[in-house]
């Protein structure tokens, strides 16, 4: 090592070098000529109250308040943290006040955020933020979304919190790459077999709606695999979020085909069918956006999804089953610590039929959310217990469940597997260590920003 | 050469720092210790504690079989027994969760205190009497014979519960909260709340609800189907006690079944004296009890 001379490792550390350098500047300038659309008409009638009342609603089909208020905090002040693999990172304030808030952007700058990703500064906004999916949201939409959050929402003063996600892979720039390959500048496609109601449908779904930033798997670059059905049959086919299993919304048998289009309608106008009730990020999604959304709207979305064709691979239907379990927990015959567990935890509410008590207490046999294939929402819900959604057009009372984390990872894992094959469910045993992995990841969850506590 | 030991140095450290935080998550994330309770004799001196058992441990009893029967027959009393149960109830429709829970009128310490003075009946009483006490008034049904299998089985759970407490001894768990009585009661604001906070699952006339086969879910509150004026939930203040500690369940993601404190003590006694008194069966034999004629101010007769 005493002569300088060029070894191997010196000649990679110098290409590395080269190539860090070149990948910086091509960003720079990827950065600089960023304007994914023409300028904006800037005669705007902010103060009109159709065009903000049509804001209001278009802000309800896109759910933002749900990302941008934590429980508890002010409407849009944001602080909800969002886990990543990485750390935790916290939605921002969207609320009118010019500081701390949006209330400096122009319209360009809003459409830009909204659509793109691209922040007022030029810089890049996480993928947290749905605008692969906000990316087909027509002008007139933009327009009205704008006027309602400068004219109608109130300013809070809440600086946006950084997030928990470690140097290097908190840096921004590398996501201006990533907007280049995965959140293209696009327009809705109606698919032309498909009538002007399912078309509503289709692009509530996939615009607003953004059901697959939960529901769609992630690639490798955290980008979504399909961003609709022309795109990839990967489309709505379920993912795993935050420690939830999104289940797939395809026409399948852990889909939506134990599902009437008349259930979905029911379920996203108030939480609850007969059968199941909305728990974890789905009953924010129904409290904040869909019970508000108007029947048509709600009509047009359940007979899109009802219509979507089971993903490849998948399994169409179950075989049919017979329930011989009722009758063995009604006898008391039936021994197996599954059994005895669910008998002594569970069955007060859930029943011996495994029927639950319609809109109070969910059903857990011939429940989509109990028999998916991955056992992550169920083990989920049964350690922290669950919270249903309310609409009070419905019904009077929001029921919630327990959580058992006082239970050990052995005995959760029984009572679980026990529920996912009785009755008529035929889904996989869930094991001790999948409890367990959960339980961790719980543990380790990065709380919420609260109002008057941000950094 | 200095590159390669500094890289492995630096990999034995990140592999370090990854086993110390998966060894410290383990360490957080273990089975959570057992419910336990101090136990006191009848002076008071301490004994070993009592922790609740759970029910897969009834099996390796020898009494196995009439364990399990006796949880049943409370759990399921109106299915299993419908020639001596006459109302829509269950016994575990008051005493919640098998008997297992504090506040729930748990069952811990049933067998340890009888023989036991009773004050309604001013005598004192043996566990079985006790038990039909209950069957002709909260059931407002017929007694069981003493010596009846069921009547054995009911004792042997209770029995069973009770673990190796000694007879007299007491496990240190509240039974119920006594009410201030004091408390004044609005019936009127009761019916409002029950419209909101009980009615979902009660029914809007009291009437309960059952399951698609007939069995109860929810106890019917007032009407023919329901407990006789003759039982302890008939009394206001009795029924405060319950519904301020174990109503509405099914509401919080805390507690054995993400129940109470949703209403305030004066909500319970004004709920609790709406729907006591709403009507329900009378108790044929009310004329022997309070003999002496001490009874409780909400006393129904």
């Amino acid at each position: 090592m005493s002569k300088r001379r060029i070894t191997p490792l010196r000649a990679l550390l110098m290409a590395a070098g080269l190539t860090a350098g070149l990948v910086i500047a091509a960003t720079w300038g990827l950065a600089w000529q960023r304007r994914p659309e023409p300028p904006a008409h800037t005669d705007l009638a902010l103060d009109d109250p159709a065009l903000i009342r049509q804001g209001e609603y278009i802000a309800r089909t896109a759910d933002c308040i749900a990302c941008h208020t934590a429980p508890g905090g002010k409407p849009y002040a944001g602080g909800l943290a969002m886990q990543t693999p990485a750390g935790a990172i916290y939605s921002t304030n969207i609320t009118p006040d010019p500081d701390t808030g949006i209330g400096a952007y122009d319209y360009e700058a809003f459409r830009n955020a909204v659509k793109h990703g691209i922040r007022r500064d030029g810089a890049a906004l996480y993928p947290a933020m749905p605008y692969p999916s906000y990316a087909i949201m027509p002008e007139a939409d933009l327009r009205a979304l704008y006027a309602y959050f400068m004219k109608a929402v109130a300013p809070q003063r809440q600086a946006n919190a950084k997030s928990t996600i470690p140097w290097p892979l908190n840096m921004r720039w590398p996501l201006i790459w990533w907007q280049a390959l995965f959140a293209p500048t696009r327009t809705f496609q109606p698919a032309p077999e498909l009538d002007a109601n399912l078309n509503r449908g289709k692009y509530l779904v996939e615009g607003p709606g953004h059901c697959g930033a939960c529901h769609t798997p992630r690639g490798i670059g955290f980008q979504e695999t399909a961003l609709n059905l022309q795109d990839g049959d990967t489309f709505l086919s379920g993912a795993l979020i935050d420690g939830w299993r999104a289940k797939s919304l395809r026409g399948e048998a852990q889909g939506l085909h134990s599902w009437s289009q008349a259930e979905i309608i029911e379920f996203l106008a108030s939480g609850r069918t007969n059968r199941v009730a909305a728990f974890g990020a789905m009953a924010d999604v129904v409290s904040h956006s869909t019970r508000h959304m108007t029947a048509e709207d709600l009509g047009s979305m359940a007979a899109y999804l009802k219509q979507l064709p089971p993903a490849p691979g998948k399994l169409a239907a179950f075989a049919p089953k017979r329930d011989t379990l009722t009758e063995s927990l009604l006898d008391g015959t039936e021994r197996v610590r599954g059994a005895l567990l669910y008998r002594e935890h569970c069955m007060s509410c859930h029943r011996p039929d495994g029927q639950g008590v319609p809109r109070i207490f969910p059903a857990l046999d011939g429940n989509s959310a109990i028999f998916a294939h991955n056992p992550q929402s169920t083990i989920q819900v049964t350690l922290e217990g669950g919270r249903m959604p309310l609409d009070p057009r419905a019904d009077k009372m929001a029921f919630a469940m327990p959580g058992f984390s006082h239970l050990s990872d052995q005995d959760i894992s029984e009572v679980l597997s026990f529920v996912r094959s009785g009755w008529t469910n035929q889904a996989p045993a869930v094991t001790p260590e999948q409890v367990r992995e959960i339980r961790a990841f719980l543990a380790t969850k990065a709380p919420h920003i609260q109002t008057g506590e941000h950094q | 050469m200095s590159h390669h030991r500094s890289l492995r140095l630096c990999l034995t450290g990140l592999a370090l720092a990854l086993g110390l935080s998966a060894g410290a998550l383990a360490q957080s994330t273990g089975a959570v210790a057992p419910q336990t309770y101090a136990v006191k004799d009848k002076n008071g001196q301490l004994l070993p504690a009592y922790t609740i058992p759970e029910d897969s441990e009834m099996l390796k009893h020898p009494d196995a079989e009439q364990i399990l029967y006796g949880q049943r027959l409370l759990n399921e009393t109106q299915r299993l027994l419908p020639d001596r149960v006459g109302a829509a109830m269950n016994c575990n429709s008051c005493h919640v969760v098998q008997g297992k829970k504090p506040l729930g009128a748990p069952f811990i310490n049933t067998y340890n205190s009888f023989p036991q003075y009773n004050p309604r009946s001013e005598r004192v009483m043996t566990l079985e009497e006790r038990i039909n006490g209950c069957m002709i008034r909260s059931m407002n049904g017929k007694k069981l014979p003493q010596d009846s299998r069921e009547m054995q089985a009911m004792v042997a759970y209770m029995k069973w519960l009770a673990q190796d407490v000694p007879h007299g001894a007491q496990v240190q768990i509240q039974s119920s909260r006594p009410i201030d009585m004091s408390i004044k009661p609005d019936p009127v604001r009761g019916r409002t709340i029950y419209g909101a906070q009980c009615a979902s699952c009660h029914g809007a006339n009291g009437e309960g609800r059952k399951d698609a086969r007939g069995n109860i879910v929810f106890p019917p509150l007032w009407g023919d189907e329901s407990f006789n004026i003759g039982a302890g939930l008939a009394r206001t203040y009795k029924a405060a006690s319950f519904i301020y500690d174990n109503m509405p369940m099914g509401v919080h993601t805390k507690g054995a079944w993400g129940e109470g404190r949703t209403l305030s003590l004066q909500d319970a006694v004004d709920v609790a004296e709406f729907f006591t008194h709403m009507p329900r069966p009378d108790f044929p034999m009310k004329d022997k009890d309070w003999p002496s004629g001490k009874k409780p101010k909400d006393a129904r007769y």
